[in-house]
């Protein structure tokens, strides 16, 4: 293979970095994620001078570790050990160019009609109705490729769940994902080699670039410049890829600022800034997860779990009570862990991973408020969250639902994980203990990796922070494009609708710039 | 009373001390940050959790999981690995508190017998106190990690990682690899591939039905 010549584009990794410096833009963007990708490539595309900034650094194939432990030390914040306080929950964001889709499953769902009826309603909101978003969920999907897994990528692990939904005559679906040619390698949370997830950094990044955007990786923004009441730019320090070490300063002027750091992130840039925009008391406030529970189930024959895509099937039937239920793999060793017992018993139940599937759900936990704070040193947040009785009430039933699928999909055991119980139930009677048994939050093992509402966006300006176009009511040039402007939880895995409701937020600050 | 908890806590302090500044076996390697007391630690719990014998016939010890844990710990941040040094801490000294079953009981976990070890594990794992179990599921975790790196263990369960050829796309002809310049970069624009000729299933190439 032949060296240089990648195509001219204003791309700067760490290695490039020689002084501190300063950039000039119409729009500076803080973040790459789902939310700040789609802005960056729509204003590029409408002729709008973009700098996109971005604190992880690219991570190629060959940067990519199959380990899950390695990896998550790598692409997440915090090495993946954030946790919650209050309710102590893991919750991963990653640290990379791309943000979370890098790491995530690709799974593509559009938030239903009666919840974003609801945001509308109870948030004085009147153009977010799921008509209102539908052109701005078509055009996301197209460009990535949104479609729904094919049974040839399934595998077992992912088909056993239709088998036992049918069983049941529960409705499930191939889950639909902005995927390109997957091989069913079941590694998305490492990366995909297959190249065929189209995360951010395979697809709005390229496109910003190709448009002419200036992408800047390896900076973290420590602050948002403002003078008066309007923002003027962001400044920051560029880090070392890894093990974040300080390196030159920076700053970029900007017309235009738009935060889509993440719903944790984000945050505490505006409190670290003097508080900014937060004449509601907003800021912060409301924190929510989609938090995860999930059953393995051990099957009578091999199932061979490493392939079929990562996340194939799904069920909504549930949604309006609460949950959604999911097929799940991830490196071995992270479904491994959840496995009870020590010693040959532990030896004994690993050798039966080739067995085994796990199924998950998520959580529609509206009740579980909690708050995100700065810590006193550095952006890492603090959180607070607590899960509440009725949650939990929420999550015990789809663990039973779970077990229920299992078993109609002819599963011989079934692993719930709740402390207090049976490690191991071998019959839906046993597992209907899951019925009256008082469960505690603490029993459940749980995570959160979709997390919002930090920044919610309220048509009131006193009980909001941003409104619908993504503009802080407090800052004019203001604005938030990520995760953290739902209002309330959006039911369904949350990509699609962010990138959505970033794709119209693109749109209403081209037509100012 | 409150004369009593003094000498309890001055008590269990001086145990503390004495027992950090302890002796440990030299490690069967020189680890980047691992110490040797943190390898013996990491080696006894990994054997206590993998034994060896069974349909998996490696056992912890086979795995080298402390090779394992130093490579995660010099990947980590510096806040990271001081939790878990802080959990290798707390699992080697918890029998000051909630002392192993049996003569010696009160030993550090390193110098408890297999079957003690075993009791003091089993006892963090059914601990009413959340804490506790918290501090077990943790370390679970991070030698289960370990112990399915293993190349033999991956083989027996058949969870090795896939080989793929990875197939370029435009993206890499823009982005180096972490640490490296643009010059780095070792892709033109003739060895891009449309997406769409990269679906063959896995299972399918690798010539297996599933
Ligand atoms: C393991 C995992 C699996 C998931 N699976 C799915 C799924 O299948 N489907 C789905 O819909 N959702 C999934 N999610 C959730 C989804 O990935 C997130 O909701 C989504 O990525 C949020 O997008 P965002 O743009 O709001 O924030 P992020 O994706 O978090 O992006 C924020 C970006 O900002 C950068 N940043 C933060 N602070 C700074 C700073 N100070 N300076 C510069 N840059 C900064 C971050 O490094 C990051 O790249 C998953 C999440 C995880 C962790
Ligand atoms: S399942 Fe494998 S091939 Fe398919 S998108 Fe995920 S990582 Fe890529």
């Amino acid at each position: 293979m032949t060296s240089p010549s990648p195509d001219p584009v204003d791309l700067r990794v760490h290695a490039q970095y020689r002084r501190d410096f300063t950039e000039e833009a119409d729009v500076v963007v803080v973040g790459s994620g789902p939310g700040g990708a789609v802005v960056a490539k729509e204003l590029t595309d409408a002729g709008v001078r973009v700098v996109l900034l971005e604190e992880g650094p690219p991570f190629t194939p060959a940067d990519f570790e199959a380990d899950g432990g390695i990896s998550m030390a790598r692409t997440m914040r915090e090495g993946g050990l954030r946790t919650t306080r209050g309710t102590v929950m893991p919750t991963m964001q990653a640290i990379a160019l791309g943000g979370g889709s890098l790491v995530n499953s690709a799974i593509c769902v559009r938030s239903p009609e009666f919840v974003l009826d609801r945001w509308c309603a109870d948030y004085d909101l009147e153009r977010t109705a799921r008509a209102d978003l539908e052109s701005h969920y078509d055009a996301v999907g197209e460009f990535i490729g949104i479609s729904p897994t094919p049974d040839e990528v399934q595998g077992p692990r992912n088909l056993l769940f239709r088998d036992g939904c049918d069983v049941l005559g529960y409705e499930s679906e191939p889950i639909s994902r902005n995927v390109r040619g997957c091989r069913g390698s079941g590694e998305c949370f490492t990366g995909c080699r297959s190249r065929a997830k189209q995360s951010m950094d395979i697809t709005y990044v390229p496109a910003a670039l190709r448009g002419g955007a200036t992408v800047l990786t390896s900076v973290r923004v420590e602050g948002v410049l403002c003078e008066g009441s309007r923002a003027t730019g962001v400044e920051g320090t560029v880090v070392e890829p890894l093990t974040g070490r300080a390196t030159h300063r920076f700053r970029v002027n900007a017309k235009v600022v738009v935060l889509a750091a993440g719903c944790m992130a984000t945050p505490v840039l505006l409190q670290k800034s003097g508080n900014l925009a937060n004449g509601s008391g907003q800021v912060g406030e409301n924190l929510r997860f989609h938090p995860g529970v999930a059953v393995m189930g051990i099957f009578p024959d091999e199932v061979n779990p490493r392939f079929g895509a990562t996340q194939g099937m799904q069920s909504l039937q549930f949604v309006s009570q609460g949950f959604k239920l999911e097929t799940l793999w991830a490196p071995p060793a992270i479904p491994a862990v959840r496995l009870p017992g020590s010693a040959m018993e532990l030896k004994e139940r690993l050798s039966l991973l080739p067995y085994a599937a796990i199924w998950d759900a998520i959580g529609s936990c509206n009740r579980s408020i909690g708050r995100v704070r700065p810590r006193r040193r550095g952006l890492d947040p603090v959180l607070s969250w607590r899960l509440q009785p009725d949650d939990v009430g929420i999550l015990t039933s789809a663990l039973l639902r779970l077990a229920e699928i299992f078993f109609a999909a002819g599963a011989h055991s079934v692993l719930p994980g709740v402390n207090g119980l049976a490690p191991e139930m071998r019959s839906l009677e046993e597992a209907q203990v899951l019925r009256t048994h008082p469960v505690r939050s603490t029993d459940l093992v749980v995570s959160g990796n979709h997390a919002f509402c930090t920044t919610r966006m309220h048509g009131d300006p006193t009980r909001g922070v941003v409104d619908e176009s993504g503009r802080c009511h407090d800052l004019d040039n203001l604005y938030v494009a990520d995760t953290g402007v739902f209002p309330e939880c959006p039911s369904v895995n949350p990509m699609w609708t962010g990138m959505a409701i970033a794709h119209r937020t693109a749109g209403a600050i081209a037509d100012r710039v | 009373m409150q004369g009593v908890i003094l000498v309890v806590v001055a008590a269990s302090l001086g145990g503390l001390i004495l027992r950090a500044a302890a002796r440990y076996p030299r490690p069967r390697q020189r680890y980047r940050r691992l110490l040797a007391s943190e390898a013996a630690i990491v080696d006894a719990a990994a054997e206590t959790f993998f034994p060896p014998g069974g349909q998996i016939q490696s056992s912890g010890a086979d795995a080298d999981a402390p090779a394992y844990l130093d490579r995660l710990l010099d990947v980590s941040q510096p806040r990271i690995r001081t939790l878990v040094r802080l959990l290798f801490f707390a699992v080697e000294h918890a029998t000051l508190v909630f002392p192993a079953p049996g003569r010696g009981g009160f030993r550090r976990f390193t110098k408890l017998s297999a079957e003690q070890r075993m009791a003091v594990l089993d006892a963090f794992a059914s601990s009413g106190l959340f804490a506790r179990r918290l501090l077990f599921v943790s370390l679970r975790s991070l030698l289960t990690m370990a112990y399915l790196h293993h190349p033999p263990v991956q083989r027996d369960l058949g969870i090795e990682p896939w080989e793929i050829d990875t197939p370029v796309c435009e993206a890499d002809l823009f982005y180096p690899p972490i640490g490296g310049l643009p010059g780095d970069i070792r892709f033109t624009r003739d060895d891009v591939t449309a997406p769409t000729d990269r679906g063959t299933p896995l299972d399918r190439a690798a010539g297996k039905s599933s």
